[in-house]
């Protein structure tokens, strides 16, 4: 099924021609010429991002052989996203935001709603409150004649990091060969660094929900479960927009199963928007990708307004340096929040990456308004929003 | 003096080098278990800052091995360095189980050792091996990865004032100047030596050069700087372990104190705000018990695995390659 599906795409995208005239401004859309401009302008003010061949029998033909994709690698995603998961009691914290600047604010009923504005860590996991991770269907698992209750708190313990949530989604602990060869180095090597626990982040405690407590082991509950994240961007010819591929390891460098993928995209993407699908520049890979098809009218909306507000613009310029903690980046929230409608991620490394961004296209903003190089910039603040754990738009912050 | 302990590499293999090693198993190797070459790659430590409790956390410091690892002409990406290795694969899990691994391993430590000694090369400083069994029909890779890595005895201890910033030895002018100096080097050096001139200027060379860079200058000019791939404050990465070794076996009489350079900046701070990540320390070690330059000194290095057992690792491919599994995952 699938792999018609893929090669139906693939027959659409070979008969779709080739965007020529530039349309960035009007559509949101680019052409390849633009896409490489924008990509070397992101290689070249962030260099995490590279660009790559990618499979030689997958080259296309519109782009430079050696400017297939852009890709960066090692990208920290913290937290699962099912953690920032959206309830009732986060309405207060809710906040309207408007991409126009205070002269016509709201004149277009534009706004955008941010939530979870100045939150700490969520403690809403368990049972009760997992109706919405629960959805996520557990192929393999021994789960499914679970009730939908206890399966929300499994994949809600599996968030949290926790032994007990691991062992249907990675590996079958039996499979692993029966070998632990402790006689191959002679007794500890005192040189050597030992793995530390890591010290428990504030937020932890407030974590501990009924499941975690009665797993057997709660320490390691503790522990940040750092993941890390390769992330492509390719050309879609057919959309004629950039597309995000995702591919995910766990603190020990195993590959992310799908399953576990989802968990770090917001919920109203999981599924939806993101899906498994071969990574078109490898001949077997297969990524998580976020489907293209509204990127466009997305892009095209925070275009304009990048481009009309330029009093927008001289304000993001003059933004003050991030403040760390939660509080702090609450007051300046609110002083950001005309100016950039992605940055309640901001507390540092977004906030430099705008002003970065600012400086940088600054000179010719009142000129010709916002040129088409700062399109991948921008494009990740979108995205951004789709995986608002995985800091792929932390750029600046190693 | 506390002595200095040395963060692991831990590997990060990514999915597509399993792709490629199916290919290889299936075209080329077919039924051989030759030791294969294979490349990896290493950054600076990072950190990220974690933005609701405002702690920095330090990631895992990889070794990564990837698509391109087969490749001769390898080239690691922008700001990480490439490492040399072996790759063998075994046939059955069986014969993956039964494996000589002491004499594998030491075959490698070995290969190390000989290269320092006799062709007083860096180039294997970062050597490491990879075994591996591939489960074709079942998309599973087990894997175990070994950096060997020499045991200096006594151990390096370091002065108690332990890892200090780098800006308490090098200002930012002089810092600049390093990370100008190491971007002019290809392929980038993984280690490298440090110079301060009189006029308060710096410069890099690579360790091959050791005897000639050093011969006029005073040895509190002097400082050996790698790569570090460990962000952990207090630890410092593997490859360090190699490079006193090769510079206690070739230069016994001028290196029982050493400043030491962790290189973290692959790129200058933004902004004056943002610190240099590098750090700066002092070694010493006692005299060895045994002329160094004679006999290999012991190694370590075989990575645990999850579970923090000496024992192989598993990646589960199925669900990100199984057609059967990935149809199931489209509906």
């Amino acid at each position: 099924m699938q792999a018609i599906q893929s090669q139906l795409i693939a027959v659409r995208e070979y008969l779709s021609p080739v965007l020529k005239e530039s349309k960035f401004k009007e559509h949101g859309r680019i052409t390849p010429e633009e896409f490489v401009a924008a990509g070397d302008f992101l290689v070249y003010k962030f260099p995490v991002w590279t660009w790559e061949k990618g499979d030689a029998t997958k080259t296309r033909d519109f782009l430079p052989v050696d400017k297939q994709y852009l890709v960066t690698r090692g990208v920290p995603c913290l937290r699962r996203a099912t953690s920032l998961a959206y309830t009732d009691a986060d309405e207060d914290a809710e906040r309207l935001l408007s991409f126009a600047d205070s002269g016509t604010s709201g004149a277009d009923g534009d706004e955008w709603v941010e939530t979870h504005a100045g939150r700490a860590a969520s403690s809403k996991f368990g049972g009760a409150d997992g109706g919405e991770i629960a959805e996520i269907p557990d192929i393999d698992g021994p789960g499914d004649d679970e009730d939908v209750g206890v399966r929300g708190m499994r994949a809600g313990v599996g968030a949290l990091g926790l032994g007990a949530g691991k062992e249907p989604e990675i590996i079958d602990l039996d499979d692993i060969p029966d070998m632990e060869e402790d006689d191959l180095e002679d007794g500890e090597d005192e040189a050597t660094a030992a793995p530390k626990a890591k010290s428990t982040p504030p937020a932890a405690s407030k974590l501990v929900s009924p499941a975690a407590a009665s797993s057997p082991e709660p320490a390691k509950g503790n522990l940040l479960q750092v993941r890390t994240y390769d992330v492509m961007i390719t050309y879609d010819k057919y959309y004629q927009t950039p597309r995000v591929w995702l591919i995910g390891y766990d603190e020990n460098g195993t590959p992310l199963t799908p399953t576990q993928i989802f968990q770090d995209i917001s919920a109203d993407h999981a599924h939806k928007t993101v899906t498994i699908e071969p990574f078109i520049h490898s001949a077997s890979l297969q990524a998580a990708s976020v489907h293209p098809c509204k990127h466009a009218s997305v892009m095209k909306k925070v275009i304009e307004r990048m481009n009309n507000s330029v009093v927008a613009e001289q304000l993001a310029r003059k933004s003050p340096p991030g403040g760390a903690s939660s509080s702090a980046a609450k007051d300046t929230k609110e002083k950001e929040k005309k100016k950039w409608p992605f940055s309640r991620k901001a507390s540092g490394s977004g906030k430099e990456a705008v002003a970065a961004a600012a400086s940088a296209g600054g000179e010719d903003e009142d000129v010709e308004g916002m040129r088409v190089d700062f399109y991948l910039v921008v494009f990740l603040k979108f995205i951004a929003s789709i995986v608002p754990t995985i800091e792929v738009d932390s750029t600046t912050s190693f | 003096m506390p002595i200095v302990q040395f963060a692991p590499l831990s590997s990060l293999v990514q999915p597509a080098l399993w792709h490629k090693l199916s290919d290889l198993k299936i075209d080329v190797l077919k039924l051989s278990d030759a030791a294969v070459p294979i490349h990896g790659s290493y950054t600076a430590g990072r950190s990220v800052k974690d933005r609701e409790s405002g702690q920095e956390i330090s990631l895992p410091c990889n070794l990564t091995v990837g698509a391109d690892s087969f490749e001769d002409n390898y080239t690691p990406t922008h700001g990480s360095v490439s490492a040399v290795g072996t790759l063998k694969n075994f046939n059955t899990i069986e014969e993956f189980k039964a494996a000589d691994k002491t004499a594998l391993f030491n075959h490698e430590a070995q290969t190390v050792w000989d290269d320092i000694i006799k062709t007083r090369s860096t180039a294997q400083l970062n050597r490491f091996l990879l075994i591996t069994f591939a489960d074709l029909k079942k998309y599973k890779y087990y894997y175990w990865f070994a950096f060997p890595a020499f045991v200096s005895k006594p151990a390096w201890d370091i002065e108690d004032k332990g890892w200090q910033h780098a800006t308490e030895e090098f200002d930012s002018e002089k810092l600049s100047a390093i990370h100008a100096q190491l971007r002019g080097q290809s392929p980038p050096l993984p280690h490298f030596l440090i110079r301060e001139g009189a006029s308060g200027n710096v410069e890099i060379a690579p360790v091959e050069q050791y005897d000639t860079f050093y011969a006029s200058s005073p040895p509190d000019k002097q400082t050996i700087a790698f790569l570090d791939p460990s962000a952990d404050p207090s630890n410092p990465g593997w490859p360090l372990r190699n490079l006193l070794a090769y510079l206690r076996a070739l230069y016994p009489e001028t290196t029982s104190k050493l400043r030491v350079l962790r290189w973290r900046d692959t790129e200058v701070p933004a902004s004056p705000n943002i610190p240099w990540k590098s750090q700066i320390g002092t070694l010493t070690v006692g005299a060895s018990t045994v002329d160094p330059a004679s006999a290999r000194p012991s190694a370590v290095g075989w990575e645990k695995n999850p579970q923090g057992k000496l024992g192989p690792r598993v990646a589960d491919l199925a669900p990100m390659m199984d057609p059967t599994r990935l149809a199931a995952q489209a509906v």
